[in-house]
């Protein structure tokens, strides 16, 4: 990828990132937010996404937002009042510049249609109601240039030039073999003068009364403080020759020579409300009532006049509320936007490659710890313990790095509130979206694959589960109806939420459907529950005629599946008259699984856990065989295929006795349910997954392998495969299955 | 006269995208001593360490913006005489005005291109070499 190819992906990264600004923006505004600073980062948002698709000459996206941003500057400016109306179309208007934004990604178009509307309605909140400057204005800036100071080049040669001048103390002590040597000190000192401006000290305490003195003997010492520009070598050097008959002393302040420490955050605090004063003191007096001199008011002394609006306080204040915000730490920073995190972007295979070796860690600690136990050491020892801590931190790094690629479910979550005007717009109901828990993490691959059965959810709730306003209405209930959307950790899954208070699964309809579709009997008992579930199986739909919004040509069948492949469930429970609510719970990660560990013929096999529905022993008398081998269980009246694993994958010629096995009753794609036959159950375990194909090659009926405690490797069971490949084997046996039911 | 080698020149821009694309631009000119901040906060502490010879900031950006920015530069002794070029968005007459009076030694309405950037940065510094 050349330079700007990747710059290119990190703009449309950032467009992202401030279209979900925009929107907590807009929405604030909508909530009656006034903050100044709120509608310049809405502004800001805009304005970037233009500059940047400026850069990249994406013209269309271009020409949106600068209507776009037209329209802000007039509410930035207060020229228009932030209305219910008005932000109604900015939202709008934000679903379009999305558009725009993944059209210029993808390559895909916008509804030239819709983007004209919205570009026309932008520039119908022009206050003069011209809507002229909303053209591109490609006006010149009148800005003279103004040659820089070149000094600050020579400064710096200058500088550079002169090295700093450092201060040397140097404490010098002869001993009498310097003078026995025939050294002369004053010659020295005189020669350390030469190096730069020295001042000299001469100490004379040790010198004994001249009864006692030794006439060759060193009692003089002296310390000298030079100023140079030399360096602590080049003093030595005139030591050089007398350094053995001395004690020769050098300190330098090289510590010191640094400038000194600058309180920065005060300087900084100090230099901008100098600015935000001289700033709000230029700004000339609000002509319009100014929402934030309005709060000022009613904070004003209960002694001023209260019809007068004191424009100092006014000022004052906005300027101190400007400052508290730059520098004042916001409790709510750091959860909601992250802003002031510190952030590094890391390329996501190197985020994988450290999950894979995390992986293998796992294993292979769970390997030592078998040889351990094999090897019959006591629990006491210190092999043993110290592998419990190895444990201990194996698991920790492995929650440590799976947290690297968890993220927010916020980026889902986000979406959501524009899928939920569109619909109901398009259903005519209203609605109101509540989310909650949007910072609960789980895996980024979780989190891209969610998005689809969500978005299906979301429309399911509010074209099937809420009622129209009017028979809210007639119902006692608030004309908007309320779609609650949550997020949670609980056991080591994340459990999503969507429900609604509309009117609840008909329970009646659901049955007669089913029935008329042939999916039940109909005349079966079903309990409450069961119906409700109804709607998860293929080719269900209640909707009376098919609608642009939920009738896509998928159903709940469809959102399980996806939710299933992912390795979660879902479910529905549902009151009648107060609204339903859809649950899924999903493994935090895909790089582990939760398996059952069987063996078929000798081979050890996992069965993915969120596959099977039960576990049962086959009786003789519910086994019914038919021609080629084929067979059907009876499980509750319902005959179900039993498929033999062990035939399955060519691991035995000849059918296993059912009697000597234990049946799996497993759904796989499309709700099909189907008993598949293995010899015995070994247990349940978290598996770390391990592809097949890029280890090996690709298998039938195998979905990957993983590697058991003991080292042996242990192949993941594709149900689907399995299932879709023993149908294909008899096609028979559709046929003969009617004939006997 | 500046030699490009030995300019060093500081981004002050609250996008990636734009600091990205300038930070590009300018090592087609043969700058390579470039110093990127996201805000006027952050890029006015990299000046009090290291004043750069040109700063290019942006306008709007969050926490500090630009023109509160050039003031805090210009009422700094060590970064009073570093070159400031405002990057703005449109030909915002009231925003020129201010640049002009805090000392701004050019303003670039973006987006640009590079040969907009060198004449523009020249126009400043005198002839790169």
């Amino acid at each position: 990828m050349d330079a700007m190819a990747a710059i290119k992906q990190t703009f449309f990264q950032e467009c992202e990132e401030q279209l979900a600004e925009l929107e907590i923006g807009l929405l604030a505004i909508q909530d009656g937010d006034v903050n100044p600073e709120t509608v310049n980062a809405v502004f800001r948002a805009v304005h970037s996404i233009k500059g940047g698709a400026g850069a990249f000459s994406l013209d269309d996206l271009v020409h949106f937002a600068h209507v776009f941003e037209t329209a802000m500057d007039h509410l930035r400016a207060g020229r228009l009042a932030p209305s219910h109306e008005v932000l109604k179309t900015m939202l709008r208007a934000m679903d379009v510049l999305a558009d725009f934004v993944r059209a210029a990604r993808d390559g895909g178009c916008v509804d030239a249609e819709r983007s004209q509307t919205l570009a026309k309605e932008l520039r119908a909140l022009d206050p003069d109601g011209s809507g002229a400057g909303s053209e591109m204005d490609d006006e010149e800036i009148a800005f003279e240039p103004v040659l820089m100071d070149q000094s600050m080049f020579d400064d710096e040669l200058e500088a550079a030039a002169a090295p700093p001048v450092r201060l040397f103390t140097i404490r010098f002590r002869p001993k009498a073999t310097l003078y026995a040597k025939a050294n002369e000190t004053a010659l020295l000192l005189r020669e350390i003068g030469l190096l730069g401006e020295m001042a000299i000290a001469c100490d004379a305490s040790a010198l004994p009364l001249l009864s006692e003195l030794d006439p060759e003997g060193g009692y003089l010492s002296w310390t000298i403080e030079l100023l140079t520009t030399q360096d602590e070598a080049a003093i030595r050097e005139v030591f050089e020759f007398v350094e053995w008959d001395c004690d020769l002393d050098i300190e330098s302040d090289a510590a010191s020579a640094a400038p000194d420490d600058i309180d920065l955050a005060a300087l900084i605090q100090k230099m901008q409300a100098t600015v935000e004063a001289e700033l709000s003191a230029l700004s000339p007096p609000p002509t319009r009532v100014d929402p934030l001199a309005e709060a000022s008011r009613k904070d004003a002394d209960a002694s001023a006049d209260p019809g007068v609006i004191d424009l100092a306080k006014a000022r004052q204040k906005k300027s101190e509320q400007a400052v508290g915000e730059h520098l004042g730490p916001k409790p709510d920073q750091g959860a909601a936007g992250g802003a002031s995190q510190p952030t590094i972007r890391v390329d996501l295979d190197r985020v994988d490659r450290l999950i894979n070796l995390v992986g293998e860690l796992v294993i292979n600690q769970a390997m030592l710890a078998q040889r351990v136990m094999e090897a019959g050491l006591a629990r006491a020892s210190g092999v043993a313990t110290g592998l419990d801590e190895l444990e201990q931190l194996t698991r920790e790094i492995q929650d440590s790095v799976m947290a690297i690629r968890a993220q927010p479910v916020k980026s889902v979550f986000q979406r959501m509130p524009r899928l939920v005007r569109e619909v109901a717009a398009m259903t005519g109901k209203l609605v109101r979206l509540v989310t909650e828990g949007e910072n609960t993490e789980v895996d980024k691959t979780v989190i891209e694959r969610l998005a689809d059965p969500l978005t299906h959810m979301i429309r399911n709730a509010i074209d099937h589960g809420l009622e129209s306003p009017e028979a809210r209405a007639a119902a006692g209930k608030p004309e908007e109806g309320l779609v609650h959307l949550s997020a949670l950790h609980r056991s080591g899954r994340i459990v999503i939420e969507v429900s609604d208070d509309g009117a609840g699964i008909n329970r009646a309809r659901v049955k007669e459907i089913a029935a008329s579709k042939g999916l039940i009997a109909a005349d079966a008992s079903l309990s409450d529950e069961e119906i409700d579930n109804l709607i998860f199986l293929p080719g269900f739909s209640t909707a009376p005629s098919i609608s642009d919004i939920s009738g896509r040509g998928v159903g709940m069948d469809v959102v399980r599946r996806s939710i299933q492949a992912l390795g979660g469930r879902i479910s529905i429970t549902s009151r009648p008259g107060r609204g339903s609510t859809f649950t899924m719970s999903l493994p935090l990660t895909l790089a582990v699984l939760d398996g059952m560990v069987v063996t078929v013929a000798g081979q050890t096999l996992v069965v993915p856990l969120t596959a099977i529905v039960e576990t049962l022993q086959p009786k003789i008398a519910d086994v019914h065989g038919f021609g080629g081998g084929a067979r059907v269980i009876a499980i509750r009246e319902h005959f179900t295929p039993l498929i033999d694993v062990g035939r399955e994958l060519d691991y035995r010629g000849e059918n296993a006795d059912p009697l000597a096995c234990v049946a799996l009753l497993v759904e796989s794609e499309g709700g099909v349910r189907s008993a598949l036959l293995v010899d015995a159950i070994l247990g349940q375990r978290q598996v770390v997954i391990k592809s097949l194909e890029a280890n090996y090659r690709h298998v039938p009926g195998i979905a990957a392998a993983t590697i058991l405690g003991d080292g042996r490797v242990a192949l993941i069971l594709d149900v689907d495969a399995v299932v879709a490949s023993s149908r294909a084997d008899s096609a028979a046996f559709e046929q003969s299955l009617a004939t006997a039911g | 006269m500046p030699f490009a080698a030995a300019m060093r020149v500081l981004i002050v821009d609250d996008q990636l995208t734009s600091r990205l694309l300038i930070r590009g631009g300018l090592q087609d000119l043969g700058i390579s001593d470039i110093e990127m901040a996201a805000d006027g906060e952050q890029a006015f502490k990299i000046m009090m360490g290291k004043p750069a010879h040109l700063v290019i900031s942006d306008f709007n950006m969050p926490k500090m913006d630009g023109i509160a920015f050039l003031r805090a530069i210009r009422a700094y002794e060590p970064t009073k005489k570093s070159a400031f070029i405002l990057l703005t968005g449109r030909g915002d007459k009231e925003l020129i005005d201010r640049a002009k009076q805090y000392g701004a030694n050019n303003i670039i309405a973006k987006p640009f291109t590079i040969p907009v950037l060198k004449a523009q940065i020249e126009a400043i510094v005198g002839k790169l070499k």
